[in-house]
């Protein structure tokens, strides 16, 4: 699958995890968020933030049971600022 | 009556909005207002000098959503043509980050569609910013203030965005 981070995630989060193979297990966005947290502290805390939004395969999802397979891909976005 | 049209760009290369706005709305004889607003990039901010702004979009998203954002204010407000360019990548202090114009049979929907689509521009348009100058580089989020006005606008539309 294909992970995306977008403004100062991407600088938390580096190249490493642009393209990984979906984990064992990892079936759902709430399965991706648990594998990030157990490989990813870090990165996962930053990304529980209230206003951090998912987009999967570019639309936005709020529900944590969304299924997630191999060739998706998964985009985390901080607070939007434009104008 | 031609039909009315929402157009998005956006840009890595400065752009000139009197350019811009030249061939807006060219051919139309139904407009009765044109409204503008052009956002710069400012050299200081709450104290602090900036040396250089970035924005970063998420290609393909990023225009998507902003499309999706001027069509639903085209809607709520019936304007005729709407105009978005914003600029992407490394901006010098001075520069214009975002152009918003709107077509109107008359003046108050003009307005008020610049102000509505700023206001969602703020919160709801994929793009992230980040400032850096003298005193070290900062990500910038949307503020409280930018939240309670996108409400408010959102209220009083009483539309989902």
């Amino acid at each position: 699958m294909k992970l995306v981070f977008l403004g100062r995630f991407r600088e938390l989060a580096g190249a490493r995890l642009s393209d990984v193979p979906l984990p064992a297990g990892v079936r759902t966005l709430q399965g991706l968020q648990d594998w990030l947290a157990r490989t990813e502290p870090d990165l996962a805390v930053a990304l529980t933030g209230a206003r951090t939004q998912v987009a999967i395969n570019q639309t936005l999802v709020r529900d944590p049971a969304y299924p997630i397979g191999d060739r998706d891909e998964i985009a985390f976005l901080p607070p939007m600022s434009g104008g | 009556m031609p039909n009315n049209i929402v157009k998005v760009r956006i840009t890595e290369q400065a752009f000139d909005p009197a350019l811009e706005l030249s061939a807006f709305g060219a051919g139309r004889q139904d407009t009765g207002a044109l409204a503008n607003f052009v956002g710069y990039c400012r050299d200081m901010t709450a104290g602090r000098r900036v040396g250089e702004l970035t924005i970063e979009q998420y290609p393909g998203f990023t225009e998507r959503e902003i499309t999706r954002l001027a069509n639903q204010v085209s809607r709520e407000l019936g304007t005729l043509d709407l105009m978005v360019v914003h600029r992407v990548g490394a901006i010098r202090p001075g520069e214009a980050i975002v152009l918003v114009a709107a077509l109107a049979a008359h003046r108050n929907a003009a307005f008020e569609a610049v102000r509505l689509l700023m206001d969602y521009l703020k919160t709801d348009a994929p793009l992230w910013k980040k400032e850096s100058g003298p005193d070290g580089v900062r990500w910038i989020e949307p503020s409280a203030h930018d939240h309670a006005r996108r409400d408010q606008a959102k209220e009083k539309s009483g539309e989902k965005v």
